[in-house]
């Protein structure tokens, strides 16, 4: 029996544990994931995110606990990485407090308004305007009230005395309509009951006041000392009442105001989502909305196929200067570029468009182009045009890029169609500039490449240059009459022909860094090939 | 009476305004990052040579560690500035190092290619790196000084100058008061 139950307990956990581990771990990895926040949506949990992102984190959230580390552990971890913003649940310490208390705060303090405004309503509804008067002076008012001599008053009399008696007269005949009212019986008791006790104790206030007053003699006296204060009222009943004007129409004001801002921000701030992933915020407050370019775009491409070179380049213009990130501008400024003869510009608006849209079939074939007619930049042209080729779905187009691709001689300098339409060979210089391979890592990827041919006869300034713009080596190159500096000399007999890698762009200056080389067997005639040079030393 | 009706209106709708305000002129995405003068998490990374590169290797050096990938713009964009800046400083006692994020080997590859990248890098397969440094967006840049301490970062496209004086400052331990931050993509 002993050694069955022995048998028993040393069995048991060998199968059930790892699986019931793996449950837990599993179990763990969600909740956490259920309380962190993917850092690449919008208010999504680590646990709900399809994000990469997101499965990257569970990973590590689950490496972690396989590692020993309790929930908090990893919590902390992720704290320590993104801030408590990862924290879908804010901490209730520090500022993060506040979000937890603040909603109850607002709460309480407004249920507290709403009890308040209630009861000062409900109380201003029930209670008599005036305050209660003692029983003696609401005796003096019920048995005054019938009295005509009470109602006979003075209409021209501005003295308080006569102000109070005209208030007075006034509350009596109050209470004998509303008397004469109930008994039509167009009041209920009730109604009577409370509306008779509230005018009473008006009226009763207005005898205390006159009361209170001293006696008309006295009065008469002061009345020239008073007139002025009692004069001065009814400026400033007529200020309250401006006053109150003034605070409804700032009011209506502010609140229009209010409503146009939100609405303009609102408007201009939201944009449908692009994906599960985006957000819905966006527009010119956090500068991440859609820019007005379009509209310049299709103005631009619709100049540019009616071959109205003006307005398409105004129109792309104004597209850049709403969105400079424009692909799709850029690359039809740099065919505009390309018609006008500007190589270099074009393609430095291909490289803009590319560096924003890496596949963009147009400026590929733009800047492949410009590579291989212009630049004679044979295996960069290769290299563009073959990811065209790539994306390019199988057609006409596809194949035109193949056989392009097809006609690019090789790399080694031989020379192409392109270089002999641009001048009969024998007034061409044809070669291919490399990098020395110790001098491999000075390569500035930003540098400019001018080839230079200087006459031998007269030694004077370079006869002709070529620039190209971030070469990329080995470089094969032409050299001829459409390269020579001053126009009407002829590109003929001996030259010496030299390159330079320059950083800075500038044909003129020479600075530490550039590199240099020369042709080994200068001077050559012009009309010969295989003109290779090594760039092979420092400018120091 | 009235004024103090006008104060009480003000306080009640002025922090609702603050709080719209707030709301739309702050970019969601963006979180500022607790890692400015921490200490930067050790890694080892293996790179596109075959070689395997260890941040404690660094030590005594300034670090400039870039999170790219193939199918991001602004890496494209500064690409090339990168490249720039390294050759400007590649003698001195400072090391650039990249990290691939959620890229395929074949396009980390020819991106390498296209832009002429020669300082060293490699990828972050399964994104421990990048969560270890608190990548959100790329390009994401961190400067590190000799003492193994991050001194500044920098989410988005960052220029040639920039890299070479925040290196500078890296190499003295200067930690900078900011992150910087320019045109970025978030991450997938």
């Amino acid at each position: 029996m002993l050694l069955r139950l022995l048998l028993i307990f040393y069995l048991l956990p060998l199968n059930p544990l790892p699986a019931a581990d793996a449950v837990d771990i599993d179990e763990q990895t969600r909740s956490i994931a259920q309380e962190l926040r993917c850092v690449v949506c919008q208010n999504l949990s680590v646990a709900d995110s399809p994000s990469e992102m997101a499965q990257q984190m569970r990973g590590v959230i689950r490496e972690q606990l396989q590692a020993g580390k309790t929930s908090q552990e990893v919590k902390d971890f992720f704290v320590s990485k993104y801030g408590e913003w990862v924290l879908l649940s804010p901490t209730t310490k520090g500022f993060s407090l506040l979000v937890w208390v603040l909603p109850f705060a607002v709460l309480v303090l407004g249920f507290g308004l709403a009890l308040w405004l209630l009861r000062r309503w409900s109380a201003n509804k029930t209670k008599p305007v005036g305050s209660p008067a003692n029983s003696e002076l609401l005796t003096r008012v019920r048995n005054d009230a019938s009295t005509s001599e009470a109602l006979a008053i003075n209409p021209e009399d501005s003295s308080p005395h006569g102000e109070l008696r005209q208030e007075r007269a006034r509350l009596y005949t109050e209470l004998k309509e509303l008397a004469f009212d109930y008994e039509a019986g167009k009041l209920a008791e009730s109604d009577y009951a409370t509306l008779k006790l509230d005018i009473e104790n008006k009226a009763a206030e207005v005898l205390q006041r006159l009361d209170s007053l001293p006696s008309r003699r006295t009065s008469a006296r002061r009345t020239t000392e008073r007139a002025p204060s009692a004069a001065k009222r009814t400026p400033s009943e007529k200020n309250k009442r401006s006053y109150r004007g003034w605070q409804l129409a700032t009011g209506g004001a502010f609140l229009l105001l209010f409503g146009l801002t939100l609405g303009i921000a609102l408007t201009n701030s939201l944009r449908p989502r692009e994906s599960a992933q985006d957000s819905i915020t966006g527009g010119f407050l956090t500068g991440t909305g859609e820019s007005g370019s379009t509209q310049f775009l299709q103005e631009g491409k619709s100049a540019f196929a009616k071959q109205d070179w003006p307005k398409a380049i105004e129109a792309f213009k104004r597209a850049l200067a709403a969105d400079p990130n424009q692909p799709e501008a850029h690359a039809y400024m740099g065919f505009i570029l390309l018609q006008a003869g500007h190589a270099d510009g074009a393609l430095l608006a291909f490289d803009k468009a590319l560096s924003q849209a890496p596949n963009f079939p147009m400026a590929l074939w733009g800047k492949g182009m410009v590579l291989l007619r212009d630049k004679q930049d044979y295996s960069g042209a290769r290299l563009v045009l073959g990811r065209l080729v790539q994306l390019l779905p199988s057609g006409a187009e596809r194949s035109e890029v193949e056989k392009t691709i097809k006609e690019i001689p090789p790399a080694e300098g031989k020379p192409g169609p392109q270089v002999s339409a641009a001048a009969p060979s024998g007034q061409q210089i044809i070669g291919r500039i490399s990098i020395d391979p110790k001098l491999k890592s000075n390569v500035d990827s930003q540098a400019t490449l001018f080839i230079i041919a200087r006459s031998d006869a007269t030694k004077g300034p370079p006869l002709a240059v070529k620039k190209i713009d971030r070469p990329v080596f080995p470089v094969a190159y032409s050299l001829g009459p459409e390269n020579v500096m001053m126009q009407g000399i002829p590109f003929t007999g001996r030259v010496s022909i030299t390159a330079r890698l320059d950083i800075d762009g500038n044909p003129t200056t020479r600075q530490p860094g550039d590199l240099t080389g020369d042709y080994k067997k200068n001077p050559v005639a012009v009309g010969s090939k295989n003109i290779d040079i090594v760039l092979d030393q420092v400018v120091q | 009476m009235a004024w103090r009706r006008l104060l009480i209106t003000v306080l009640l709708i002025a922090p609702v305004i603050w709080l719209l305000a707030f709301g739309f002129t702050r970019d969601a995405r963006y979180i500022t990052s607790p890692l400015l003068a921490k200490e930067a998490a050790p890694f080892t990374v293996t790179l596109f040579d075959g070689r395997k590169i260890s941040l404690n290797d660094l030590r005594s050096k300034a670090v400039f560690l870039n999170f790219w990938a193939s199918w991001c713009t602004p890496c494209r964009a500064e690409a090339k500035d990168l490249e720039a800046a390294w050759q400007q400083v590649k003698d001195k006692n400072m090391v650039f190092l990249g990290v691939a994020l959620q890229d395929t080997e074949k396009d980390s590859r020819a991106f390498l290619q296209e832009f002429n990248i020669s300082y060293p890098n490699g990828r972050d397969e399964t994104g421990k790196i990048a969560v270890d440094y608190g990548v959100w967006g790329i390009p994401e840049s961190f400067f590190i000084d000799p003492q193994g301490r991050i001194t500044y970062k920098h989410v988005g496209g960052i220029r040639a100058t920039l890299v070479n004086a925040k290196l500078e400052e890296a190499a003295r331990g200067i930690v900078s008061a900011k992150e910087g931050k320019e045109d970025y993509q978030p991450i997938r």
